[in-house]
């Protein structure tokens, strides 16, 4: 047992696995597919138990690897752990009913559960070969994810777009691994640090090969959170994917890619940060305008969404050229609150298409009258993406632009300012597209103004997503307060900015 | 009365606990309304025992929850990492508009008593609505402030959109997405005070404490910010368009709270948070302030004369008087800070008698085009004997409130620029012509044969009280303006001091 005993920090994604493996063959005892779903809750409802019990109330603490290794639980990943349990239960909750007519549905949720371990990889990870494999596994689970409603164009359209660009991407992710590797000798992310330093003073032409690295770089991530240019893909494949598993690739996958971001960038290669950082902070503002500003036309509901969480992480990756732990907990707390609103919001895209009324803007007509509840959960999840308190929303956003208000007083560069001006400008913009949702809900007819039932595990996912949505405005203290420590721990040699 | 009772508070929570249980009535939806009126008249007969508790002169000794300077104050951190507590209390100049809140939420839910269409969640709105104006009028700490005054815009933007009129939608939308970015400017203007200011907190008054080290030029762009912010809620020319559409199609009950209520957010934040927070910017933007102002005076006015639509016309009166308010403010004296909150909360009053006249007009013919309209005075004696007495008041028929408070505006106006007075007197002109034209043409002269009115009727008892409740009070407070002015005015002094301190007189 001394190994078992030694891997006990390997917990949460033993726990996942397993039960992975479980899930097809229960497929083939029951005949009643819910057992499938609740089947797949238990280890995310342990696993999100159990950090709840860490990261908030300080009931225990989570085990730590003894040695130095390719994986470091800290604050940090376990609060990204968080996001990613957290995600998985709404998504699974509404999954049954959604794909009820599907064959193989145990695979399924294998699949989600796996991309789900794969996350959590990626937030622990502290060695680039770590964080690749991470990467790999979340983004191949996502690939037949996107593709499982295989008897629909779209859905199968979406699958080989994603498949395609994600393969590229991983490509491109490698090929700066491998030159990073050549550059400094080493995988692991804090101590490439150093010796990237040497390499920029020594001139020996290594510096142009590891600015090379950080440019594919860039563009490999910029693929995963679907950065301005590199987004292309995303709206087709949100919008072909089974609804359900766009909100995945939404709030979760997504945040993936962050959690690797921050690790590399603010970590690794955070000595060359005056190279890149008016370029990361170019891409946040096109980012972020470019997604509001093509979702204003969208008459697909979750295409809109898919544009706006486009436009959601261009808001996150503010927290990049700021760089200050300040910076990084706001945008850990805007990841946190996006998960739930955004996985929220296109739960209840899925009620819709469950109840059979469609995911176009003019299907949502009437909504109110149809299906209260979910209209009242969808009007709080656009305003807290819009950040109109009294959200979540709101109160990240908050944080977030105002730690680049403040760097850019007290020590500067002075620029940094625009970003939160083009936050909030964008902010406003975006109103216009979320209102008119909440006004085709509220204020137009429906052509059809009979009842629909929500299905109960439905309702029960979105009603926790609801929750958090609220919650996480009143009780922002607690959690800013460990997105805060979260930050100092994992990257200490970051100014304080506040 | 209340000592160690966060009385406050729980008139806050009073119109929150009661839309909750309002929401979910479920299929008896119809008794919605007697729900809401219970839970606002609960808040608005504590409000009043709180103005009865209320010291004008108030000390440590005399007060209840005395802290410099305000009473009834209540302070808890809630996020501490950032530094933002929950912190309200009562001043002179809050505590006018407290009151008129709780007072015109709970007339504005009688007067509503036939709504029909989703009672349910047309009550559940309004009482929201409450929360949210009685927050801003209360909070002493800017990110509280921000919060309460964001929750103010969502039940109105579904007011107009769900219960408004044929253009409801354009409306509804125009006025959330315009005074949604005013106040982005503020939370902009905000976060620069926070972080230069370097206390680590949101409160406003240290905040305030720090603001000797603000830069001149820091002032300036800061107060630039807040002027557009509160300006477009105001709402001042050029950034008015949204209110006439948005009253134009909001039912008569969100037209009331939006000029009585919500118009005044903007002139509480000017007096309130940007004028002490920032004497030097204060100082320097007084040309714009005042020429801006006289803007709004006359051209409100003189678009009034042009108006077909009786609701229109009233309407862009508001904005001609809201003029007064920033005009009394451009002062920055202590006459005309304290004669502009007492406008605040005579035109409140006034307004609310004519925008409900306005829907009685509406309810009971089918139309409020003046042209179709003339002799109603002859159905409906009553509704003409109140409108006639809201118009007077409106266009400042001495003994009424708002003759005090013009009255007063144009003293400080003298003493501060002498015979420019003449340019806004001009206003006041063309008021009585714009009120006097359309009730002669509306209420008397021949009856009109272009609607109907063999079944006109008068006015119902639901919407006689309410008017008849405001009108009693705009006669009280037009005869004895000192039972507010002298608590105002206790308030206004601490403003005054501020400004002479660091503003060079």
């Amino acid at each position: 047992m001394s190994v078992l005993n030694q891997m006990d920090w390997l917990l949460p994604q033993l726990l996942l696995v397993l039960f992975a493996l479980i899930l097809p063959a229960l497929d083939y005892l029951f005949k009643d597919k819910r057992v499938l779903s609740l089947a797949a809750l238990v280890p995310l409802v342990g696993i999100a138990l159990a950090l709840v019990g860490w990261l908030f109330m300080g009931l225990w603490t989570f085990p730590r690897s003894g040695v130095p290794s390719a994986l470091e639980v800290n604050l940090f990943s376990g609060l990204f752990m968080l996001v990613f349990v957290s995600v998985g239960i709404v998504v699974v909750l509404s999954s049954p009913e959604f794909i009820s007519k599907e064959r193989n549905q145990g695979e399924y949720y294998s699949l989600i559960l796996l991309a789900i371990t794969g996350m959590t990889v990626v937030a622990e990870a502290a060695d680039l070969i770590a964080l690749f494999v991470g990467l790999e596994i979340a983004g191949i689970s996502s690939f037949a994810l996107s593709g499982f409603k295989k008897r629909e164009k779209r859905s199968a359209e979406a699958a080989t777009k994603y498949f395609i660009v994600g393969g590229f991407s991983s490509a491109l992710t490698l090929f700066a691994i491998s030159l990073f590797y050549g550059v400094t000798g080493v995988t692991n992310i804090s101590m490439m640090g150093p010796l990237l330093n040497n390499a920029f003073t020594n001139l020996d032409g290594s510096d142009s090969v590891a600015l090379l690295a950080t440019v594919l770089l860039l563009a490999g991530f910029g693929f995963k959170i679907a950065l301005v240019p590199f987004h292309m893909w995303a709206p087709d494949v949100y919008e072909g994917a089974p609804t359900p598993i766009s909100g995945l690739l939404a709030a979760a996958s997504k945040k993936m890619g962050f959690a690797a971001f921050f690790k590399v960038f603010l970590i690794g290669i955070v000595i060359s940060k005056t190279d890149w950082e008016l370029a990361v902070a170019a891409l946040a503002i096109i980012t972020m305008t470019v997604g509001n500003l093509v979702a204003v036309s969208q008459t697909n509901v979750k295409r809109m969404l898919a544009y706006s969480s486009i436009a959601q992480a261009g808001y996150i990756l503010i927290a990049l050229p700021v760089g200050t732990q300040y910076a990084v907990a706001g945008g850990m707390f805007h990841i946190l609150t996006h998960a739930f609103m955004k996985s929220g919001a296109f739960m209840v895209v899925a009620a819709m298409g469950a109840c059979a009324i469609g995911e176009k803007l003019d299907d949502f007509k009437g909504l109110s009258r149809r299906s209260p509840f979910l209209a009242i959960s969808m009007a709080l999840f656009l305003l807290s993406l819009a950040g109109i308190p009294p959200l979540a929303g709101f109160a990240s956003k908050f944080v977030l632009f105002s730690s680049a208000v403040y760097t850019s007083i007290s020590p500067g560069p002075h620029w940094l300012v625009w970003l939160a001006i083009a936050g909030v400008l964008n902010s406003a913009l975006s109103l216009y597209y979320y209102a008119r949702v909440i006004k085709y809900m509220y204020m137009e007819k429906a052509p059809d103004e009979s009842r629909v039932k929500t299905p109960p595990m439905m309702m029960l996912g979105i009603l926790f997503a609801v929750a958090m949505t609220i919650l996480l405005f009143l009780f922002a203290d607690s959690v800013v307060n460990l997105c805060l420590d979260a930050a100092h721990g994992s990257f200490p040699t970051l100014p304080l900015g506040r | 009365m209340f000592e160690n009772v966060p009385v406050i508070s729980i008139i806050i929570l009073l119109p929150l606990i009661g839309s909750f249980a309002t929401f979910l009535l479920g299929k008896y939806g119809k008794y919605a309304k007697y729900l809401a009126l219970a839970f606002t008249t609960a808040a608005f007969l504590l409000s009043l025992a709180v103005s009865y508790e209320f010291v004008t002169t108030p000390s440590p000794a005399n007060s209840t929850g005395y802290h410099n300077g305000y009473q009834f104050y209540e302070n808890h951190s809630w996020i501490k990492s950032i530094g933002v507590s929950y912190i309200v209390g009562l001043d002179g100049i809050s505590l006018p508009l407290f009151v008129l809140t709780t007072l015109l939420c709970m007339l504005s839910i009688l007067f509503s008593w036939d709504t029909e269409l989703r009672p349910k969640e047309y009550f559940g709105l309004m009482q929201i609505l409450e929360v949210g104006v009685l927050g801003v009028f209360v909070s002493l700490d800017y990110f509280l402030f921000y919060v309460f005054w964001e929750v103010v815009l969502i039940p109105m933007y579904f007011m107009i959109g769900v219960w408004g009129g044929p253009n409801k939608d354009y409306a509804a939308i125009k006025f959330f997405i315009y005074t949604h970015v005013a106040s982005l400017a503020i939370l902009v203007a905000i976060m620069a005070m926070y972080f230069e200011a370097q206390v680590g907190s949101f409160s406003m008054e240290r905040i305030a404490a720090e603001s000797v080290g603000f830069s001149r030029a820091f002032q300036f762009a800061v107060f630039g910010a807040m002027f557009f912010g509160f300006g477009v809620k105001l709402p001042m020319v050029p950034f008015h368009t949204w209110l006439p559409d948005a009253h134009v199609e909001a039912p008569t009950a969100g037209s009331v709270l939006l000029a009585g209520l919500l118009l005044k957010m903007g002139g509480y934040g000017l007096i309130r948070v940007a004028i002490p927070s920032l004497p030097l910017g204060a100082h320097d933007m007084v040309p714009a302030m005042a020429v801006i102002a006289i803007a709004s005076i006359l051209y409100g006015g003189i678009v009034c004369l042009a108006q077909k639509d009786l609701k229109k016309m009233v309407a862009y009166s508001s904005i001609s008087h809201m003029g007064f308010v920033l005009l009394g403010f451009a002062t920055l004296s202590q006459l005309g800070m304290t004669a502009g909150v007492f406008q605040m909360f005579a035109h409140g009053l006034v307004t609310a008698v004519l925008f409900m006249m306005c829907g009685v007009i509406q309810h009971k013919c089918g139309t409020r085009m003046i042209p179709s309209l003339g002799g109603l005075a002859k159905k409906m004696p009553i509704a003409a004997t109140l409108m006639t007495a809201g118009f007077l008041a409106s266009l400042g028929l001495p003994g009424m409130v708002s003759f005090a408070a013009e009255f007063l505006v144009f003293w400080s106006m003298f003493n501060q620029w002498g015979l420019w007075l003449f340019v806004p007197i001009i206003g006041v002109a063309i008021t009585a012509a714009y009120y006097l034209w359309a009730l002669q043409r509306s209420m008397f002269g021949p009856l009109t044969d272009k609607i109907d009115t063999s079944h006109l009727r008068d006015i119902s008892w639901y919407e006689g009280v309410p008017v008849g409740i405001l009108i009693a009070l705009i006669a009280l407070f037009g005869v004895f303006p000192s039972l507010i002015i002298s608590r105002i005015d206790t308030a206004v002094t601490v403003i005054q001091a501020v400004l002479h301190l660091f503003g060079g007189g």
